[in-house]
């Protein structure tokens, strides 16, 4: 604690391997990303470019009708993955924070990380083999005689859904479970022995308590799903389109890289709106702690 | 102990409790386990329930050239950007929780952005950029761009092991008459080296599985797994991609525990 307010130390140099490679391939080509959004063509291979708004006008004027329909839908996806996100990993995360065996932690811990060190593809790939038409659940309610034919639970935004919230509720878990492990227990001890049951105490103590971790995990799996590509163009078929689609169509099929960078940038400024509430946050939370 | 004692025979809203929360478990955990059925189910599309267990599609798997390559460079990928993102992003953390910089917060908060912002497009501004300086598709573009959404773990993990450990232990052997040089390379390295290590686990695991990034930064005929993989899951639903799968959820599981192994899974709580 008695670190002294000095002039920087020679082990600042450390940083600039670090800073280097930031400028070079994340500052610099988000800016070219922004440039190339304002141009009409590639301005180096292609002499007659000029600068223009008209990616930003296409998007606003949408004569297709599609993309502002992919923005909602994008918007809507992330939303409700948010909300179910937090339905099922509020309880989870309450439950590893205040487990007391150790043990039963440390499986909790894995069963939460597993998921995580599993890439999108192949989580996105399991769901496919559950929801689809000839999948786990249709099979088996049809075999059961319960349906007699396949229920759509795939290729449209249900499945989509379910296989972002199962994506991105470990990155629920992890968030709040750190801010309820914080939350001192006696607090709500203190009101169940005034006289409150356990939902009122929780209600009243521990969930005010925890809203800051909310919010904060909230805005993470947000952020994070209004980005996914992944998993909404092999969940979603025909049925959804979402801005991470559109850009990727832009640049695969259509190549017009520079509609892309405007969609990109679009994507970017929601994002951005988001990055910053949620350090916001975090850095309130530092501060309560009392950092290091 | 005691407290258990004194609970009533049968508590309902416990066992609602216990019960939603197990549910929640078996979400996460089940989806993982049906790949493991459908690479040992033989049948030629994926259909259950499984009638049997063969070793077929790991045949296919690893006989294909495609899948091969794929994996091949993958790991190499992974491989190198394990290396660098130890390397950058140690030293980045170092110097974030020693050098005494000014606008440390807003540095921290710089580093981790890649976490932040959209894989996605991180690939698609990399993408504009490699084709605006007509540099083509290389591998080390690949690289730097997996490298550069890798490090945020690193630094992550690091600094968490830096801000945890007791700063006198660095003053005693100071005072005892160890160079700076020498207290970094006998002190501070050996008690960073858990928190580094798991960091570079993660950026192995970040590679090895990214997508987003990858994306547009592949050339045809030199694209990673997860790319081959999804471009096959398109038009081909077999049991091939589940024992790709298995096989990168095993090197996943062997991740998890030599994580803890490590450094104790307890520490990412913090995020």
């Amino acid at each position: 604690m008695s670190v002294v307010k000095a002039r920087p130390s020679p082990i600042a140099w450390l940083i600039a391997p670090a800073l280097l490679l930031f400028l070079l391939f994340f500052v610099l080509p988000f800016g070219v990303m922004a440039v190339m959004s304002f141009f009409s063509a590639n301005p180096i291979s292609n002499p007659n470019a000029f600068l223009t708004t008209k990616h930003y006008l296409r998007f606003i004027d949408d004569d297709a009708g599609i993309f502002h329909d992919a923005l909602w839908s994008t918007l809507r996806i992330g939303l409700v993955t948010t909300i179910v996100s937090l339905l099922i990993g509020y309880p989870l995360a309450h439950w590893m924070a205040r487990i007391q065996s150790r043990l039963a932690n440390m499986l909790l811990m894995m069963a939460v990380i597993a998921p995580l060190l599993t890439g999108i593809v192949v989580r996105t790939f399991a769901w496919m083999t559950i929801l689809q038409d000839k999948g786990v659940i249709n099979t088996t309610l049809m075999s059961w005689g319960l349906i007699s034919k396949p229920l759509p639970l795939m290729y449209n935004e249900f499945g989509t859904v379910v296989a972002l919230v199962h994506i991105y509720v470990p990155f629920m878990v992890l968030t709040l479970a750190g801010v309820i492990g914080r939350i001192d227990e006696r607090l709500e001890q203190a009101a169940r022995s005034l006289g409150a049951g356990r939902l009122r105490a929780f209600v009243e103590v521990t969930l005010p308590l925890s809203l800051p971790g909310i919010l904060a995990g909230s805005l993470l799996v947000f952020a994070l799903s209004i980005s996914a590509y992944v998993t909404p163009s092999l969940m979603g078929g025909t049925d959804v389109l979402t801005l991470p689609m559109l850009i990727a169509q832009q640049v695969g099929t259509s190549f017009n890289p520079n509609f892309a960078g405007a969609l990109g940038m679009i994507l970017l400024i929601v994002c951005f709106a988001i990055v910053i509430a949620y350090n916001k946050i975090l850095a309130r939370l530092a501060g309560e702690e009392g950092l290091a | 102990m005691s407290a258990a004692a004194n609970k009533r025979p049968f508590d309902a809203g416990r066992a609602a409790y216990l019960g939603l929360n197990l549910l929640f478990i078996a979400f996460l955990l089940v989806p993982i386990a049906i790949v493991i059925v459908f690479a040992l189910n033989p049948t030629p599309y994926i259909s259950f329930p499984p009638v049997g267990v063969s070793l077929k599609w790991f045949a296919k798997f690893f006989d294909s050239a495609e899948f091969m390559s794929a994996l091949w460079l993958s790991l190499w990928i992974a491989g190198c950007v394990l290396v660098l993102s130890i390397v950058i992003g140690g030293a980045c953390a170092l110097a974030l929780a020693r050098g005494n910089l000014p606008g440390r917060a807003f540095l921290t908060a710089f580093f981790m952005s890649p976490l932040m912002l959209p894989a996605i497009l991180t690939g698609l501004a990399l993408f504009q950029s490699y084709l605006l300086a007509g540099v083509g598709r290389p591998v080390w573009g690949l690289i730097a761009a997996h490298t550069l959404v890798a490090v945020p773990y690193v630094l992550r993990t690091t600094l968490a092991v830096l801000y945890n450990f007791d700063r006198r232990v660095e003053e005693a052997a100071a005072a005892l008459g160890a160079s700076p040089t020498r207290v970094f390379f006998e002190v501070t390295l050996p008690l960073i080296r858990p928190g580094v290590l798991a960091g570079g686990v993660f950026a192995f695991i970040v590679s090895f599985d990214q997508f987003p990034v990858s994306l547009f930064l592949v050339v045809p005929k030199g694209e990673t797994l997860p790319v081959v993989l999804f471009n096959y899951m398109k038009f081909d639903l077999d049991g091939a991609i589940a024992a790709a799968s298995m096989v990168s959820i095993l090197l996943a599981l062997g991740v998890v525990l030599a994580l803890e192994r490590l450094i104790g899974l307890r520490a990412y709580v913090k995020l």
